[in-house]
């Protein structure tokens, strides 16, 4: 088995991808997806294993370049990775890779290529196709359809995984239709999305053969270099005045603004956090009472709610409650912070739960904003329900 | 669905257009990015987006308590250049940067087409 490289995915797909087994990315026009098939390609060299990269639409000489953008460097695993060129036929360039076709619009020259690197690789390896729209393009919609399934049939043979990059061009509706539900072993859509008010790109598991896992759509961004992150438009921080919601919010964050006087917040904190393959953005609202129409309006489309409680003052418990439901948070994947527990008197989780009358369901974790305590270890119970495995 | 985010970004870019316009965003209500058109990438356009949703809704709700209405705009002007936040429509607001010397009496006519624009896609 192989893992995809990729946040979340994994889990999806119980682990990764079975050797002999094949996976499609198939991308909507406009989207970044591309980068899917190279992650799980670099994420599977990092891991030592062989890799086949099959060259249809950029040059080999330029492919390093490509990945470098993302901050993979294919150099230090030079050993491993094989590259079948079949560019350099199309521009009638002279080719320095080992395995080369010669005419890459001919299907059974591509065919007798690919064939001959599975059989002849060692060991299982992963085998990456740069784009299948593109040999789709260049040599037939059926003569590429009868080629995938020959490949795929090798792959099951020599225990290779197949990866495969498409991006979904107006081709015949019976072309699409073949690959979204009949080729492969496993089909990840990769789109756009503009829903509500969340406008971004989305991947989701429409087919697993091996996993019974459903399918959730997750957003995500490409980051260069870092490449994909699971990406949380907003995350609402809440609380009551003086929990230490501000401080909360800074410390999580690789980049922070607040708009605070004498003290206070007044209107609004964001941060921004990159962590372990997750992207968010996080909105901190003011305490006080008199802030409250702001917080309504700061909260819609929250994707998940951290509360942050000062643990030494019970009396603001109330207060907690009131703006979980100011911010709409019943519903929402919720974590509960008891702060300043570093200070004498602070309750411990357990207590603030039974005064407060929290349900089982919902997570207290402790920390001490201002010294950085307990706040990623936050941010990964909060993001793990929000992309809870179903 | 990718073509409302493309039309959105189409009428960013002809607000660019006028003429002292550097930077312009698209933002949900509550302070969600939806589209931009910001020429250096140093500026984060998505705290740029919550922090002018955050204050065209405080200056609604100021004006809304004192039974004023909602106001049609925000501007703020600096040394360095104005920045005028409008709503387009109940769901998004609109906001635009510009160099301190543009004239707002254009810019003002054209953000308001651009709203009805928006007003009518999203």
């Amino acid at each position: 088995m192989i893992e995809t490289g990729i946040t979340k995915l994994d889990d999806y797909l119980m682990g990764g991808i079975p050797n002999g087994k094949s996976l499609v990315y198939y991308i909507h026009p406009g989207v970044e997806g591309n980068v899917f098939g190279m992650q799980t390609l670099y994420h599977n060299l990092a891991e030592g294993s062989k890799c086949v990269f099959i060259a249809s639409s950029s040059d080999p000489l330029m492919i390093k370049d490509t990945f470098k953008e993302f901050g993979w460097n294919l150099d230090a695993h030079k050993e491993n990775l094989i590259v079948v060129d079949a560019y350099s036929g199309l521009v009638g360039a002279t080719s320095n890779e080992k395995y080369v076709v010669e005419d890459p619009e001919s299907i059974d020259s591509l065919n007798g290529t690919i064939e001959k690197v599975m059989e002849e690789l060692d060991e299982s390896s992963t085998i990456m196709f740069e784009s299948l729209s593109t040999i789709m393009d260049l040599c037939g919609e059926k003569e590429t359809i009868d080629a995938i399934k020959n490949w795929n049939m090798h792959g099951m043979l020599y225990e290779h995984v197949l990866i495969y990059n498409f991006t979904a061009w107006p081709y015949e509706p019976e072309t699409l239709d073949l690959i979204k539900h009949e080729l492969f072993d496993a089909v990840i859509t990769v789109g756009g999305i503009a829903e509500r008010v969340i406008f971004g790109q989305y991947f989701g598991v429409l087919k697993a053969e091996w996993s019974d896992i459903e399918l959730k759509s997750m957003l995500f961004r490409v980051l260069r270099p870092g490449g994909i992150r699971i990406y949380i438009p907003k995350i609402v921080v809440t609380g009551p005045y003086n929990a230490g919601k501000s401080t909360f919010v800074h410390a999580l964050s690789t980049r922070a603004v607040s708009v605070d006087r004498i003290g206070t917040t007044v209107a609004l904190d964001h941060g921004h956090v990159d962590h372990k393959g997750f992207s968010a953005d996080i909105f901190g609202t003011p305490g006080q009472e008199r802030f409250d129409p702001i917080i309504k309006m700061l909260s819609g489309e929250a994707m998940g709610i951290f509360l942050v409680v000062d643990s030494t003052n019970t009396k603001d418990f109330v207060r907690a409650k009131q703006m979980l439901e100011i911010t709409k948070a019943y519903g929402l994947p919720l974590v509960v912070i008891a702060n300043k527990q570093d200070q004498s008197g602070a309750l411990k989780p357990e207590d603030i739960r039974s005064h407060f009358n929290i349900p089982e369901s919902v997570q207290i974790l402790p920390a001490v904003a201002d010294k950085g305590v307990g706040v990623f270890e936050a941010f990964e119970a909060l993001v793990d329900k929000i992309t809870e495995v179903a | 669905m990718a073509n409302v985010i493309e039309m959105l970004e189409k009428i960013l870019a002809d607000t660019k257009k006028v003429g002292g316009v550097e930077a312009s965003v698209i933002a949900s209500r509550d302070g969600l990015l939806m589209a931009s058109n910001i020429p250096s990438s140093s500026a984060r356009a998505e705290t740029f987006a919550a922090m002018s949703a955050t204050m065209l809704g405080a200056a609604e709700t100021a004006t809304t308590e004192l039974g004023k209405g909602i106001p049609d705009r925000v501007i703020v002007e600096s040394e360095h250049g104005k920045l005028i936040a409008t709503g387009a429509g109940p769901k998004a607001l609109l906001v635009v940067l510009t160099d301190p010397n543009a004239g707002l009496g254009l810019i003002l006519v054209e953000l308001e087409k651009a709203a009805e624009k928006i007003k009518k896609i999203v």
